[in-house]
């Protein structure tokens, strides 16, 4: 019987074909080695992931959680449908590890106060604009390919700018490779037509009050039809969302709140 | 007593052409380059010998046999600031090193380090010598290394073709025996009388009666042979590494633009390196003066130099992360007119230990690291497009936060101090709050409108793109700012958007800011990201 041979990568408690007795049986090679998976499987990908917070995603992603040393690229029609509430736990995670987080062309101003709210220290949060000056000859993504080429950031997340390149995001996934953390490209939903070297990209959609739908678009593993509905930390208080429960109608009136002067 | 002599042969023409424009591509080295002093041709590189010329030849000459030659002027002075960066170097083996002043045989090109004590400590000789040359090499001169019992015999045998090396006196006696007598600095004008003698080697001279040496050639000559044997004091006095460092570099051509500035900026820098690791200290913030072309300083506009000050968030003497900040910084800037000479200062300087090199990553090299970083992408971004994030006291959410620069150094140092605050305190209290449920402190949206933006109303309901929102939270009051100019009277909702979004927004409750809105005075100031 052959044994398969896997480069590179040593196969912790691999039964050898002659060596140990045992045989390898072939009808399910995902046993050999971490980096192996069937079709219909999900990936498990060799570096521990970070946990999502969310347990319904967790079970959804190679790995239980957003990979380390790869992009994550995240897809949503515009800024505020709760992408900050999604990411808040790995993002924290790096903070409470003692590391910086790095947030590269926010589409808006961002409230320490609500960041704080979230539980970030916003203390260990680095804004870096690039897209104020044009420096020429250069390239907005200088900056990030720098954060992640050097490792010692914790967490990335990123806007990247609209239409970009395949080959340019190739390269910040190269550069990702030394970033032990992970890495969140957060992009315009048109671009989901487009081919990506990221190995995992999700769709977000504001899925109703605090609520969030996330499409996976891409995974090692097989295609997720259905959307995940993740319930998001709340904003509203608890009246409050039993209101937003009521059916969609233009139940409540302006004016039942406010008494002009 | 161990000494060890450099010898740097071709150190006029290699300051030379420091100061040339950067050739293009394989072009290096292969450009005939020589010297001229006097008319006579000084020095030439290989590419000059090889189309035949020779030093001593009339500059005409020299033209006739290679049209493209470069020939600059031999300058003792340039050669002297390009000496003095190797000494510098060599300061980290040994307090003993000294300058070979000048003898009749040439300018001064070689140093002398005196090594007995530093042995051990550098595992040898072989070792020693190894470090050494890895030590100059930046400086990009070629060197030839011989070591003698004496100052004064290592300094002759350096010029001996192979530099030997000689552990004792005996060795030393014996190899200065063979070295031809034109090495010896004194002898050179009586060199055709020697020669004319049958006196070839310093051995030859050495069988002679002393009195009719000194009587015929002069008592220098004999002093000087004492000097080699140890049979004469010969004392040396150690350099001491100036206390600030200046250095300059006079071009050859014009540079235009900031990339050639940048090639002779980078000699600059491993001198600061040199001098740096002499003085064991960490360069905190340097100066780049650009001296510019006369022609053009009859503009009154034009300064006579542009100055470039790099001030550094973390000490350091790595060439290598200097040049990067220089080459950002350069990048940048406009020069006003063509630049003939540079010069680097530096007087900010820190004394402190040398960095461990770490096999395995730990925080401290993190910082380091982070630190670089930051400083990279400042110099390219500039400082205040890298920004932190800071939380004010006040009701007004536009005033609530607040982002400036973020200093380099201070974020990494502060982030290790929380982390190890965090792992005595487990929770902060906005966790704790979040695990207990209690929401008393209301939701404040973490994306802000850089400026409130006014909502059209239908039917008494705040529209956003033309749909409805949907009121679900509020009103909540926020009513601040009649002590400064900027007033707010605001009710606050919290409302859903068409897709589910969650949106942030206020009416106005001042009749004159509700007349800049239209009619409701409804603003959207923030989305629930």
């Amino acid at each position: 019987m052959e044994v398969v041979f896997v480069p590179s990568l040593s196969p912790p408690q691999t039964p050898r074909s002659g060596v140990g007795g045992q045989a390898i049986d072939l009808r399910s090679p995902q046993t050999l080695h971490p980096a192996l998976w069937l079709g219909h499987q999900l990936g498990r990908s060799g570096v521990h992931a970070v946990s999502t917070g969310f347990a319904a995603l967790d079970a959804e992603l190679p790995g239980g959680g957003w990979p380390r040393r790869v992009l994550s690229e995240l897809l949503l029609p515009h800024p505020g449908i709760g992408e900050i509430r999604l990411l808040a736990p790995p993002l924290i995670a790096a903070q409470r590890a003692g590391r910086l987080v790095m947030v590269f062309d926010p589409p808006a101003a961002l409230s320490a106060a609500a960041l704080g709210q979230l539980g970030f220290d916003v203390e260990a949060l680095l804004v870096i604009q690039t897209r104020a000056r044009v420096v020429p000859g250069s390239d907005s993504l200088w900056a990030l390919e720098q954060a992640l080429k050097s490792g010692h950031v914790g967490a990335v997340l990123a806007w990247l700018p609209p239409r970009l390149r395949a080959e340019r995001l190739r390269r910040l996934q190269l550069a990702a490779h030394n970033h032990d953390g992970a890495a969140f490209m957060l992009r315009e939903a048109a671009a989901a037509g487009r081919p990506t070297a990221s190995p995992l990209r999700l769709a977000l959609q504001a899925g109703g009050a605090d609520r969030l739908d996330v499409r996976v678009l891409k995974r090692r593993g097989p295609p997720l039809e259905a959307a995940l509905r993740l319930e998001l930390p709340p904003v509203l208080s608890g009246a409050a969302r039993r209101r937003a429960e009521v059916e969609r109608l233009p139940a409540l009136q302006a004016a039942t709140f406010v008494s002009f002067a | 007593m161990l000494w060890i002599a450099l010898h740097l042969p071709s150190l006029s023409l290699e300051s030379f052409v420091a100061a040339l424009p950067p050739a293009p591509g394989d072009e290096a080295g292969r450009q005939p380059v020589a010297l001229v002093d006097a008319h006579r041709i000084s020095a030439a590189n290989a590419a000059a010998l090889a189309l035949g010329v020779k030093t001593g030849l009339k500059r005409a000459t020299a033209l006739a046999l290679a049209p493209r030659i470069t020939l600059g002027q031999a300058d003792a002075g340039r050669d002297a600031r390009a000496l003095l960066p190797v000494a510098h170097a060599a300061l980290a083996f040994t307090p003993h090193v000294s300058i070979q002043p000048a003898s009749g045989s040439g300018a001064a090109s070689i140093v002398l380090l005196e090594v007995q004590a530093s042995l051990r400590y550098f595992g040898g000789l072989e070792q020693l010598l190894q470090r050494l040359r890895r030590t100059v090499q930046p400086l990009g001169h070629a060197v030839r290394i011989a070591s003698a019992a004496t100052a004064q015999g290592a300094a002759v045998l350096a010029r001996v073709e192979p530099p030997p090396h000689c552990p004792d006196l005996a060795a030393t006696k014996q190899a200065l025996a063979a070295a031809p007598v034109w090495l010896l600095g004194p002898g050179k004008e009586h060199w055709d009388a020697l020669q004319g003698m049958g006196l070839r080697c310093i051995g030859d001279l050495l069988g002679l009666p002393r009195s009719g040496l000194a009587r015929r050639f002069g008592e220098p000559l004999l002093d000087e042979i004492d000097a080699a044997l140890g049979r004469r004091p010969d004392p040396r006095e150690p350099i001491v590494p100036a206390p600030m460092f200046e250095s300059r570099l006079e071009l050859f051509a014009r540079a235009d633009s900031s990339e050639q500035v940048l090639y002779g900026a980078s000699v600059l820098l491993e001198r600061l390196v040199a001098w740096l690791s002499a003085k064991h200290a960490f360069v905190r913030r340097f100066r780049l003066l650009m001296h510019h072309e006369g022609r053009w300083q009859d503009s009154e506009r034009t300064p006579q130099a542009t100055a470039l000050e790099i001030a550094l968030a973390e000490p350091s003497r790595d060439s290598a992360h200097l040049l990067v900040l220089l080459r950002e910084r350069l990048a940048q800037v406009q020069l006003p007119a063509p630049t003939l000479e540079l010069a680097l200062q530096a007087e900010d300087i820190v004394k402190r230990a040398a960095p461990n090199s770490e096999l395995f990553p730990t925080p401290q090299n993190e910082n380091e690291g982070l630190t670089r970083l930051i400083e990279r992408l400042q110099a390219r971004l500039g400082a205040d497009q890298v920004q932190r994030l800071s939380a004010l006291e006040d009701h007004r959410p536009e005033r609530a936060s607040r982002t400036d620069a973020a200093s380099a150094a201070l974020g990494p140092v502060a982030a290790v101090k929380r982390a190890a605050k965090r792992a005595t305190r487990p929770a902060g209290p906005s966790e704790k709050r979040r695990e207990e449920g209690d929401f008393d402190a209301p939701s404040r949206p973490v994306w802000l409108q850089p400026k409130p933006e006014p909502l059209k109303e239908q039917r008494f309901q705040p529209l956003l793109d033309g749909r409805a929102l949907r009121l679900l939270c509020g009103p909540e009051r926020i009513e601040a700012g009649w002590w400064d100019a900027g007033l707010a009277e605001r009710d606050y909702f919290i409302a859903e958007a068409n897709d589910g979004a969650l949106v942030w927004i206020y009416r106005a409750r001042l009749p004159m800011s509700a007349s800049e809105a239209g009619e409701g005075g409804w603003f959207l100031h923030g989305r629930f990201g």
